[in-house]
């Protein structure tokens, strides 16, 4: 099975895509409520993937993902922004993000993107 | 907060997770409507607020909730990048605290079972447009002079291969957004959409707009395009164009300039988080797995009492045992402790409430007050907040529009022309006290006993009453002593709703009173209702446990001093004071050879200010007894009145606890 670590200040957005992801056979690791949360995370857990949110206190998802593909150029992480952070996600992809999905998304956005990202 | 949420935890965690934020956010607009300006760390949590709630609410699809949010964020956004200098904070307060207030009605209806269907076009509007105000009133912003406009089509082709033509798409419309009204674009879901990207390679991607650049400079700015393999630009008369702009005119709405996010967001790593939002290490459990929790450290605490108080083990020399006894008997009071403590949680939530309540009154009664609160970290049962809430806003309404006076009446009285409100919680004994007192004009005796008279309120003479008893005559059901119902109190059903809230879980009410110098009305609330500190005692082979906290004395009594009064009520004369005597045996037909008083016991027990004596046999001893509930089948058939639950003792009998205000009623 997958292991993923879902990234994301608000507790119900994590509790949202764990629910998504575990209905379809993703195994969730770890949580993280800020970039700085994720990175430790990230480094103890080493998870196959990352769902990544971009608005965040104490350090941005972008600043996390870079500190990440810094640490494992391998990692994958996706960015999850909401409407309107257009600009956001393309620095995000010049980062290195390896895919983007945008809120408010379905269960079927979330899996597909996340078997596209490990596939690659 | 009710505990009647749907089964789905995902909704129960979003309910929870909006009403705590919405809460925070308006601790944080208010904290900054009093200092007349929102500071930076304001701003960026009362933006992230907003993102997160909108984000939130549209994920669980309640598109209403998300707009109000997206609205405010907006603004918030502006109010971070551009820093403007002239924010009418009062307006802005007003404005964002309805869209609060809307979100919250959501909420609710929610949480209720109902359906969201609560309409916010008009709201939206006032908030769009004081953004837009702000933008206007701010030098960087478009000016809306009329312009000569041009209407433009424009198709562009990106080169093969050049992937994720939707990003490439958005950043042309980014750009011709500065410089373009009433753009419109196909495909229209180019971020969400991942068949747009197949939609533009096949067709292209079109453009509708107009915009006051010629066609020349038009043209040069599309073919800036990286990746641009063609451009079809074909200028349009208003017609061509108005039947193009069905689709997606959202690009207005849009958050613009995010762009410039990068360097603020930063902003925040360096100042210490201590507004309002504290957060601490916290997990939100369900309450009935506390309330099974309570239930067996109480199963726990009879169990320990039928164990080291077993009859087998009467008489006998068990030392090594005893001391066993007690190591287990420090554990479980600690384990007590710790779960009751546990289901404890401080008024702090429910007075903060009390602060938007008394801004809100104070604008539209245009009084001035000064609201404070005391000793609000004082804890109470969770099951017991729920009914403060309610009481205590009624009576804090109560104080603004009854008690404090307008600000010329004040003057012309000598007072200062701003009234005071104080809210304040402290701990008596096993009750926790909270107090609402008012420097307003107190409470009018004649128009109360006027009023009590109208409605037959009235149960004893006018002269006989004290001042106090006529001052708590307003808690009667059916009582209002205001002429015209206003929008806030007077209709009559405030008053008894507050006693009735509070008499559900076991408190009282009172209210004492100064003319023209105020009214203090106290809520008497016990700490916890499951566990009490009581003293056995025995009639006939029945036994009783009568609350301590109710005790005042007991002794045994002096033929002498028992006499019947004219009404045929046996009464007790101690140190000059004369208090009726109950007969237990009497009153629920208990067998016993013990009828002669001085054979038996007095104990002397008190509630709220009455005091009444009861005839028992014997005393068996003091005991932490868990209060149970009579059984259902016992309350349907028999109301038993002076009856508060029963308990099981040691040896595994059963007492019945005494409810003694109850019993002083049926005296009456």
């Amino acid at each position: 099975m997958k292991t993923v670590l879902v990234v994301d200040d608000a507790a119900f957005m994590r509790l949202a895509v764990k629910t998504m992801l575990e209905k379809n056979g993703f195994k969730v690791v770890g949580e993280a409520e800020n970039g700085l949360v994720s990175i430790k995370k990230y480094k103890e857990l080493r998870p196959d993937v990352v769902t990544m949110d971009i608005t965040m206190p104490e350090m941005s998802g972008i600043e996390a993902l870079k500190s990440i593909k810094a640490f494992d150029p391998k990692s994958k992480v996706i960015m999850i922004s909401a409407m309107g952070q257009e600009a956001l996600i393309k620095e995000a992809v010049m980062s290195g993000a390896n895919s983007f999905i945008v809120k408010p998304f379905k269960e079927d956005h979330v899996v597909s993107a996340i078997n596209k990202v490990l596939l690659t | 907060m009710s505990n009647e949420y749907s089964n789905d935890p995902i909704l129960d965690m979003f309910l929870f997770e909006t009403t705590q934020l919405i809460e925070q956010f308006e601790q944080s607009i208010l904290a900054s409507e009093k200092t007349s300006c929102f500071t930076s760390e304001a701003i960026n949590e009362i933006f992230r607020i907003m993102h997160t709630i909108k984000g939130s609410s549209a994920m669980m699809m309640f598109d209403g909730i998300s707009a109000i949010a997206h609205s405010i964020e907006d603004i918030f956004y502006y109010l971070r990048e551009e820093n403007p200098n002239h924010i009418d904070c009062s307006a802005l307060s007003d404005l964002v605290l309805e869209g609060a207030d809307f979100i919250k009605d959501e909420v609710d209806k929610i949480k209720n079972g109902n359906n969201t269907d609560g309409n916010a076009d008009e709201l939206l509007n006032s908030i769009k447009g004081f953004l837009s105000d702000l933008k206007g009133g701010n030098p960087a912003g478009k000016s809306t002079k009329a312009r000569k406009l041009n209407a433009f089509k424009a198709v562009i082709y990106f080169e093969e291969g050049c992937e994720m033509e939707n990003i490439r798409a958005y950043s042309v419309i980014h750009k011709l957004k500065s410089m373009a009204d009433d753009l419109s674009y196909i495909p229209e879901n180019i971020i969400d959409d991942d068949s747009s990207v197949d939609v533009i390679r096949r067709d292209g991607f079109k453009l509708f707009f107009k915009t006051d650049c010629s066609r020349e400079k038009t043209q040069e700015l599309l073919m800036q395009t990286v990746f641009l393999k063609d451009l079809e630009l074909e200028q349009l008369n208003d017609v061509d164009l108005k039947q193009f702009n069905g689709p997606q005119q959202v690009v207005e709405e849009e958050t613009p300039q995010y762009v410039h996010n990068d360097n603020r967001s930063h902003d925040e790593k360096g100042s210490p988080h201590d507004s309002a939002s504290a957060k601490q290490s916290i997990i939100s459990v369900n309450v009935d797995k506390l309330d099974k929790l309570m239930d067996l450290v109480g199963e726990m605490v009879i169990s320990e009492a039928m164990v080291v108080q077993n009859p087998d083990l009467k008489g006998l020399e068990l030392d090594n045992f005893q001391r066993a006894a007690r190591q287990l008997h420090k554990i479980t009071s600690e384990l007590q402790d710790i779960v009751m403590s546990i289901r404890m949680v401080p008024l702090s939530a429910t007075f903060l409430k009390m602060h938007r309540i008394v801004r809100d009154m104070c604008k539209k009664l245009d009084k001035k007050v000064e609201f404070k609160i005391i000793g609000e970290e004082t804890e109470v049962d969770k099951n017991v907040i729920e009914h403060i809430s309610d009481p205590l806003m009624h009576l804090v309404r109560n104080a603004l529009d009854h008690g404090i006076e307008s600000n010329e009446e004040r003057l012309s009285k000598g007072k200062p022309d701003t009234g005071n409100i104080i809210i304040e919680a402290k701990n008596a004994g096993s009750d926790v006290l909270i107090i609402v007192k008012d420097d307003g004009r107190g409470l009018n005796k004649e128009k109360i006993l006027r009023k009590a008279k109208e409605n037959g309120l009235l149960y004893k003479s006018e002269e006989e009453m004290s001042d106090n008893e006529i001052y708590n005559l307003i808690f009667m059901p059916g009582f209002s002593t205001k002429e015209s119902v206003t929008e806030f109190s007077g209709r009559g059903v405030g008053m008894d709703v507050v006693i009735k809230n509070i008499e559900t879980i076991g408190g009282a009410v009172s209210a004492a009173s100064m003319p023209d110098m105020g009214s203090t009305i106290t809520m008497k609330i016990p700490l916890t209702l499951a566990i009490i500190d009581g003293m056995n005692i025995k009639v006939g082979s029945s036994c009783f446990t009568i609350p301590t906290v109710n005790i005042r004395e007991s002794f045994r009594p002096n033929e002498n001093d028992i006499f019947t009064d004219t009404e045929g009520n046996e009464m007790i004369m101690v140190r000059g004071q004369c208090y009726p005597i109950l007969r237990l045996y009497k009153l629920f037909n208990v067998n016993t050879h013990i009828t002669n008083p001085s054979d038996g016991i007095l104990i002397m027990t008190e509630q709220d200010d009455k005091t009444i004596c009861i005839f028992v046999d014997e005393q068996l001893g003091q005991q932490q007894v868990v209060v149970k509930a009579l059984p259902e089948y016992i309350r349907r058939f028999k109301k038993t009145k002076g009856l508060a639950g029963c308990t099981l003792l040691g040896d595994g009998s059963i007492s019945l606890i005494l409810d003694i205000a109850g019993l002083i009623g049926l005296r009456e």
